[in-house]
């Protein structure tokens, strides 16, 4: 199947040093690519130039046959590119459907002057009822009217996922999703992070953790001072001479 | 809300005034307006998270501009209520759109600037906003033949607040209430949500500021006369402290906080004379430091705790 995001020769610096460089790599609908790195790798770097934080030096960024690089972030999650935060960023002062809602913004229809004259009810509605099935498709329906300041860190990272998911991204980027979380919390992630690839939709995965990436994704790209050093099949890259370079050298500095 | 629960509201409060003497029925319209004029700023401060100290500039925007325009310009009514929105617009664009690309502070300075100028262009204004004194000595033009006058006008005021509220309420139980929210709460995250931050913040300036004209231009023909000292910038602080007392964020909280700050001189004056303004200043410090959430956020934690005991 054809590729839904094409990244080349993308090419970021801040000042002298070149944060990313040159990179290529594709993420084709219903797969879950894996970007790993030591830290510093450019990982970070990478995700804030696809979802719009940055501006890059060089190099193009295509979602769905059109050039993304350089859009605002809201012109970019209302293309179908939806992502998580790393350090969960909730909206604390609505409840979790309400969060989720957020997600659904680019959803609707209904003008200003209709909400007024109330015409927007049925497809607040709709959104309402679609919102309360992702909420139970990440397993946060108990939780669905409660104050955000009473989730766990673990179920703050479901509700990320959830507000992601209710602006039916065609590609969801998840910046260091496993971060923080328990190992019963990660294989939960982990089984809704394939649900999800399993809807069709592109699964980017940026990641330090390599015993939770691995076995999930299918295909990974190894970064390494900004460069991409390896890709393939994940038993490929961990068997790749450069890749155990970059990993040993980084846990030796440590 | 269903028509029926709007309408029977509007019955309740506009049949009021009739059994009112008129000293109370002038407290009572001075009530409403500060009720309307909460409800939108709370809009803009507690719900979108905008600080502006221009709110009540733009009530006195809407004053004088439909005073000028009928009895200075000769205007017809409808075109002077159409032009008198329209400069609201026009002139909240203009503050809006280069201070929210800004970070927040900005806008509190840029609105603070123009509720300092508004006061000095009514003073130096010469004969077109009758300088210090203002402008006095019009009466309201008659509608369809008809003199609006008394409790009649009183029910205007009700209108006015309860179409203000029908706004505000229905904007806020939608997408565009939570995306004003999100903005206040992590515009970088709205932003990754597909909230155009700064659009949303034009938008809710503008809309707040205008209803704050059209509720100046209903107190115009309150006191029928319109001048400087009125639009002053204590008044714009008021509000801001009606909204943080009552509770922001919540259309309860400012109808609280601003009935309650309102009225509270026309207690406190007899009992301990011009010291009401130290219960004012208590009450103030307390809701900030103490009930970060306002009377309505105790009257929550009280409900809430009630339940639980239960």
């Amino acid at each position: 199947m054809d590729s839904i995001l094409q990244v080349r020769h993308l090419t970021k610096r801040f000042g002298g040093l070149t944060a990313v460089s040159r990179l290529d790599f594709d993420v084709r609908p219903g797969e879950i690519l894996g970007v790993i790195g030591p830290n510093g790798a450019g990982k970070s770097t990478t995700f804030n130039l696809i979802a719009g934080a940055y501006g890059a030096d060089e190099g193009e960024i295509r979602f769905a046959g059109r050039d993304i690089l350089g859009l605002p972030p809201h012109e970019i999650a209302a293309r179908g590119v939806m992502r998580t935060f790393q350090h969960n960023r909730p909206f604390p002062g609505m409840p979790v459907i309400d969060n989720v809602l957020v997600g659904a913004h680019t959803k609707f229809r209904t003008g200003l002057w209709g909400l007024v004259t109330n015409l927007g009810g049925s497809e607040e509605q709709q959104a309402r009822r679609k919102a309360r099935d992702l909420v139970g498709f990440v397993g946060l329906s108990e939780a669905r009217d409660a104050d955000v300041a009473t989730l766990s860190f673990g179920q703050g990272r479901l509700l990320e996922i959830a507000r992601a998911l209710a602006g039916e991204p065609r590609l969801i980027l998840f910046d260091e999703p496993a971060a923080g979380l328990t190992p019963a919390e990660l294989e939960r992630l982990a089984e809704i992070i394939r649900g999800i690839a399993a809807r069709g939709i592109a699964v980017l995965l940026i990641e330090h953790d390599m015993r939770f990436l691995l076995p999930l994704a299918q295909r990974v790209v190894v970064l390494n001072f900004g460069a991409k050093i390896a890709e393939g099949p994940p038993e490929a890259v961990r068997a790749n001479p450069d890749v155990m370079q970059a990993y040993l050298g980084d846990a030796a500095a440590v | 809300m269903s028509a029926l629960r709007w309408l029977g509201a509007f019955a309740v409060l506009a049949a009021l005034p009739f059994f009112l003497g008129s000293y109370y029925n002038d407290v009572y319209r001075k009530l409403l307006l500060w009720i309307t004029l909460a409800l939108s700023y709370n809009f803009l401060f507690g719900i979108c998270g905008q600080v502006a100290f221009s709110h009540f500039a733009f009530y006195g925007v809407g004053a004088y501009s439909i005073v000028i325009f009928l009895f200075q310009f000769g205007l017809p009514f409808p075109v002077a209520i159409v032009l008198g929105v329209a400069l609201c617009v026009l002139l909240a664009l203009a503050v809006a759109i280069p201070s929210t690309r800004l970070e927040g502070f900005y806008l509190a300075l840029a609105t603070l600037a123009l509720a300092q100028l508004f006061v000095v262009v009514l003073n130096e204004g010469g004969a077109v906003t009758g300088g210090t004194g203002g402008l006095a000595n019009y009466r309201l033009p008659d509608v369809f033949g008809v003199r609006i006058s008394g409790p009649w006008y009183t029910a205007v005021i009700v209108a006015l607040l309860l179409g203000t509220y029908a706004v505000l309420w229905r904007l806020d139980r939608s997408w565009f209430g939570r995306a004003c929210r999100a903005v206040r709460d992590n515009p970088e995250a709205a932003a990754a949500m597909g909230v155009n931050v700064a659009r949303t913040k034009v938008i809710v300036f503008t809309l707040t500021s205008a209803l704050a004209g059209v509720a100046g231009m209903v107190y115009a023909f309150v006191d029928n006369t319109v001048n400087p000292p009125i639009f002053g910038l204590d008044n714009a602080f008021l509000i801001l402290f009606m909204v943080i007392v009552g509770g922001a964020g919540r259309h309860a909280g400012a109808v609280v906080g601003a009935t309650l700050l309102f009225l509270m001189p026309f207690f406190l004056s007899p009992l301990i004379g011009h010291h009401h303004v130290l219960v004012f200043g208590l009450l103030v410090v307390a809701a900030i430091l103490v009930w970060p959430r306002g009377l309505i956020g105790i009257y929550d934690e009280a409900s809430r705790w009630i339940r639980f005991s239960r």
